[in-house]
């Protein structure tokens, strides 16, 4: 039995439609990821879940019970927010036990999942600071233990990492990953960070204009995007784009651009015609170079060349920058030695690894 | 040279300062004066006497006016959190049909002088047979357009995630307001309680509209009336009754000073 389903779920501010046709389960003690850009609706499905947003049209469960119009406290969900929301005057003890109080729960059983979650969270030795007196990090867990001590049915994390300056955002996505698992509680987390995204999620929706663009495990959204949204969004740095055509001769199919000729494999011969106009889309990582000239034209295929306009050196992988006639490409290489500046470099693709997109932006 | 500007900047302030607060001093000295060093302008009386007061106590019924001001203006200034917070949280935090309407005829009030509704509502107060009641001084003041206006400007800035936060965990919108909202918002409730008290403590000119029996007269009300209509006798009597009337704002305003300075909002939230 699915955790939480969505049927249909449509979000309207007026005329503005936010979130549409939003169908989906959400398995048993699952992370599922709601990554977008901002608009996306992302958040939106979030409240609506939280009981925070009514909903338009359609209707959400969780385990089998209609939830669409409960009000939040009848939810059995707990969210843990961007900015924690944290209430300034309480103690971290009163934060974490306010909203079992307001349900009533015993004394003892709050004392003991104060201190269940106080344990799990390293939070012991602060129960009796109030909010103002805590790191970001520290705040970040308090809010996380306030969702906990509540043992709801679903989780719900809307962009909780993004206060927190870099490491500790690195090192309190791996927390909250564990604790997840430790917990199995379903939970759903929205994010804008895509390795956020693969990273926590089982599953990731890719979400844009308040449409589901791919669902999936976050290697197939990286191996096989459904659109060129999907491809450009999932993967760092971003996937290279050209736009050309296809042709075809004797047989075999080549992606074909100004100054770009990409011999494709018999597989990826299209069925239909091939003068409407592709993209190519070509991973950084799936970019080889090598110093000097290639050996042929200035074709992207094997033995092309291109001319280093950036190099950026990250230390373990560098991000060379180059242009191939009009094209600007980046390629992710790793290794001591690196091309300069202005130098003219050989360049080959994978074509096995390559995408392509039709002109509505689907894969083709 | 700058030490002699200094100086002198000093002495300036000094003789500020002194100027306003010698009248105050002077006048709490003399309540204390037997009536024969009323002419001098020391502030340590030669010989100290509560006479002033005794004789004031005893001429009108002072106690019963403190009692009824302080009934009047506690009354009123409770209220003015009250419902002013709840009129406020609304406007700032729910949407309803009206919402706007709303807003502009809270400001609209604002540009309204007191003086020209002061006739209808003493007709109203009449057909109502309100007079010398203590609901004539009481009920046209208790809602506050200044104190719903800055509450709501507060409230507007404190963070959605609170509010959403709160009623994941089980709130009302009431138990929201003055669980979280009010000790958020202390410091602007303590500005909006001191300037309601102090205003309704020292009205004069409604009570004496309203009111005309001595037992329902508010402290201010009864002084005037005491000290105008030639009851104190001497000038130290009169000056014993003003104190009776400046000492309980002072003693508030100490009590909440702090608050003034006090900000909390927003420390719970972000880093």
């Amino acid at each position: 039995m699915p955790s939480v389903s969505f049927e249909h779920v449509g979000k309207r501010f007026g005329d503005v439609g936010v979130v549409e046709d939003f169908s989906l389960d959400v398995a048993d003690g699952e992370l599922l990821v709601l990554v977008g850009g901002s608009g996306s609706g992302k958040s939106t499905i979030l409240r609506m879940v939280a009981g925070l947003e009514s909903v338009t049209t359609g209707s959400i469960r969780i385990e089998d019970r209609d939830i669409t119009q409960l009000p939040p406290r009848e939810r059995d969900v707990a969210m843990v927010f961007q900015d924690y929301a944290l209430y300034p005057h309480l103690t971290v003890r009163d934060n974490l036990s306010l909203g079992l109080r307001l349900r009533k729960v015993p004394r003892t059983e709050i004392d003991r999942r104060v201190r269940w979650a106080g344990g799990m969270l390293g939070l012991d030795a602060l129960l009796d600071r109030k909010p103002k007196q805590l790191s970001g990090g520290q705040r970040q867990r308090v809010a996380m233990g306030r969702a906990m001590v509540r043992e709801p049915l679903v989780f719900l994390f809307d962009e909780p990492l993004s206060n927190l300056d870099a490491g500790l955002r690195a090192q309190m996505r791996i927390e909250i990953g564990a604790l997840q698992r430790r917990l199995k509680t379903t939970t759903i987390y929205v994010t804008h960070d895509q390795v956020e995204a693969m990273t926590l999620g089982d599953r990731i929706v890719v979400l844009a204009d308040g449409r589901i663009q791919q669902v999936g495990r976050p290697i197939e959204l990286y191996r096989s995007p459904l659109n060129r949204f999907v491809a450009g969004f999932i993967g760092t740095p971003p996937m290279n784009f050209i736009d050309g055509s296809l042709e075809s001769e004797n047989g075999r199919a080549a992606f074909v651009a100004e100054g770009v000729r990409v011999e494709l494999p018999v597989e990826r011969m299209p069925a239909t015609a091939c003068s409407e106009p592709r993209t190519l889309g070509i991973r950084p990582e799936d970019l080889r170079i090598a110093a000097g000239p290639g050996s042929g034209t200035d074709a992207l295929d094997a033995g092309s060349r291109g001319r280093v306009v950036l190099v950026e050196r990250l230390g373990g992988t560098s991000h060379i920058h180059f242009d191939v006639g009009p094209h600007r490409l980046m390629a992710s290489v790793s290794g001591e030695s690196l091309p300069e500046v202005g130098d003219v470099i050989g360049v080959q693709v994978l074509p096995a690894r390559v995408h392509l997109f039709g002109a509505d932006g689907r894969a083709a | 040279m700058r030490l002699l500007a200094r100086a002198a900047l000093y002495a300036g302030l000094t003789f500020a300062a002194v100027t306003f607060i010698y009248p105050f001093l002077w006048m709490v000295s003399s309540t204390l004066k037997p009536p024969f060093e009323f002419g001098t302008l020391a502030l340590v009386p030669d010989r100290i006497t509560l006479e002033n007061y005794r004789i004031m106590w005893s001429r009108a019924p002072f106690g019963r006016a403190l009692a009824n001001s302080v009934l009047v203006a506690g009354t009123i200034t409770a209220a003015v959190l009250v419902l002013g917070s709840m009129t406020a949280y609304a406007m700032a935090r729910l949407t309803f049909p009206g919402r706007r309407a709303l807003n502009a005829a809270t400001m609209a009030v604002l540009l309204v002088p007191g003086q020209l509704t002061l006739i209808p509502l003493y007709t109203l107060i009449v057909q109502l047979g309100w007079i010398d009641t203590y609901a004539a001084l009481i009920v046209p003041y208790l809602f506050n357009a200044t104190a719903i206006l800055m509450l709501r400007q507060f409230f507007l800035q404190i963070p959605q995630s609170l509010i959403d936060s709160a009623r994941m965990d089980g709130m009302g919108e009431l138990r929201i307001l003055f669980t979280i909202f009010w000790p958020l918002a202390r410091p602007p409730l303590a500005i909006v309680a001191i300037f309601t008290f102090m205003g309704s403590w020292n009205e004069v000119l409604w009570p004496l509209l309203v009111v005309r029996d001595q037992q329902t007269m508010t402290l201010p009300q009864l002084l005037t009336v005491f000290a105008l209509g030639g009851g104190a006798g001497t000038l130290g009597v009169s000056l014993a009754a003003a104190m009776v009337l400046v000492v309980p704002v002072v003693v508030a305003y100490m009590f909440l000073q702090r608050y003034f300075i006090e900000s909390m909002a927003g420390a719970g939230v972000k880093g």
